[in-house]
């Protein structure tokens, strides 16, 4: 299932790290405090993997969509636990699932997801461009298949990267 | 006593007393039901896009088109008798809107009304159906004397679809 060489991987983890650094930096200095990005590994799985390795999927996430438009059909997908989304929104002095909290959590999304987004594109020398951010709280299972399946499209695997920690 | 969880493109069947099979998490995809209740006999797909591509190595469980027949033979292979059979569907929510998608549908409703097509022209009956609206839900079913079906939406209280309602605190 693995379609991908080992050097693409390496290549693509060396885009999502540097990707993150840029989306870290920015978020960082909207909340004003550090942020950590976790070193990332990258591995092509097959959907169901995919899903499976995102945790449990019946459970609650704040999900935060971001759909990128230009020369790349992407989609950023952010997913925060109750308890990070919290933290958050905290920072604010609003409560998540609010649409204050929604809103607070869109921007994040909109942060990291632009800055992601503009060194891939810069280093690959694409237009990427960021629509505005959708947020749910809903089953993690049913955010991912319907974002890995929202185009109607058949996609044998997906490729997962990291994970950022506040 | 074991619970078979379905994941995307996969499927499930038995004909165990006290096993269940579910689909947890389901979005745009649907959860496809087939009962045969009199010989306590289900099966559970996990259904991903309404048709498949013009290949012979087409995963079935994966596309509308084909899942229907070919959880209908995996029913039959484990005992149900294709008259008693009854079908019920969960899913196919609309949670983000992509645009793009061409036919101005989006997937979740393309799914829906694929897998309701094929069961149509097997003439299966359609008896119960959570489907559609923003939420994702999980489906539940309980192989037994009462085959049971019950879905749970994000955030809400598991309820019963089909069959009778659940019994609880019964250990085997």
């Amino acid at each position: 299932m693995n379609t991908f060489t080992d050097m693409q991987l390496d290549a693509l983890r060396e885009l999502a790290n540097i990707g993150s650094g840029n989306a870290g930096t920015a978020l960082s200095s909207m909340l004003g405090k550090p942020v950590d990005i976790s070193v990332p590994t990258a591995a092509a799985l097959p959907l169901p993997e995919a899903v499976a390795v995102a945790g449990d999927p019946g459970e609650l996430r704040h999900g935060v969509v971001v759909p990128i438009v230009g020369d790349l059909d992407a989609i950023v997908v952010l997913l925060f636990p109750h308890d990070d989304a919290k933290t958050l929104c905290a920072m604010y002095g609003i409560e998540p699932g609010t649409p204050d909290g929604d809103s607070m959590l869109g921007e994040v999304g909109n942060i990291l997801g632009a800055n992601y987004i503009n060194v891939l594109a810069q280093m690959v020398g694409m237009e990427l461009e960021p629509t505005p951010p959708q947020v749910v709280e809903d089953m993690l299972g049913a955010i991912l298949e319907s974002v890995l399946l929202g185009r109607g499209e058949d996609t044998p695997t997906a490729l997962v990267l990291e994970r950022l920690g506040l | 006593m074991a619970e078979a969880v379905v994941r995307m493109g996969e499927a499930a069947a038995s004909a165990t007393p006290g096993d269940t099979l579910a689909c947890i998490g389901l979005g745009s995809c649907i959860g496809l039901v087939l009962v045969d209740r009199a010989r306590s006999v289900a099966a559970l797909a996990h259904v991903m896009l309404p048709s498949a591509p013009a290949e012979p190595q087409a995963q079935p469980y994966k596309f509308a088109d084909l899942a229907v027949s070919a959880l209908l033979d995996l029913a039959l292979a484990h005992g149900a008798l294709k008259p008693r059979l009854e079908a019920a569907i969960v899913g196919g929510a609309a949670m983000f809107q992509f645009g793009a998608g061409g036919s101005g549908q989006d997937i979740g409703a393309r799914n829906e009304s694929a897998v309701r097509g094929r069961l149509d022209g097997l003439g299966i009956p359609l008896r119960a159906a959570a489907t559609g609206g923003g939420r994702g839900r999980t489906v539940r079913i309980f192989v037994g004397p009462d085959v049971a079906i019950t879905v749970r939406e994000a955030g809400g209280r598991e309820e019963a679809l089909l069959g009778a309602p659940m019994t609880v605190g019964v250990a085997a």
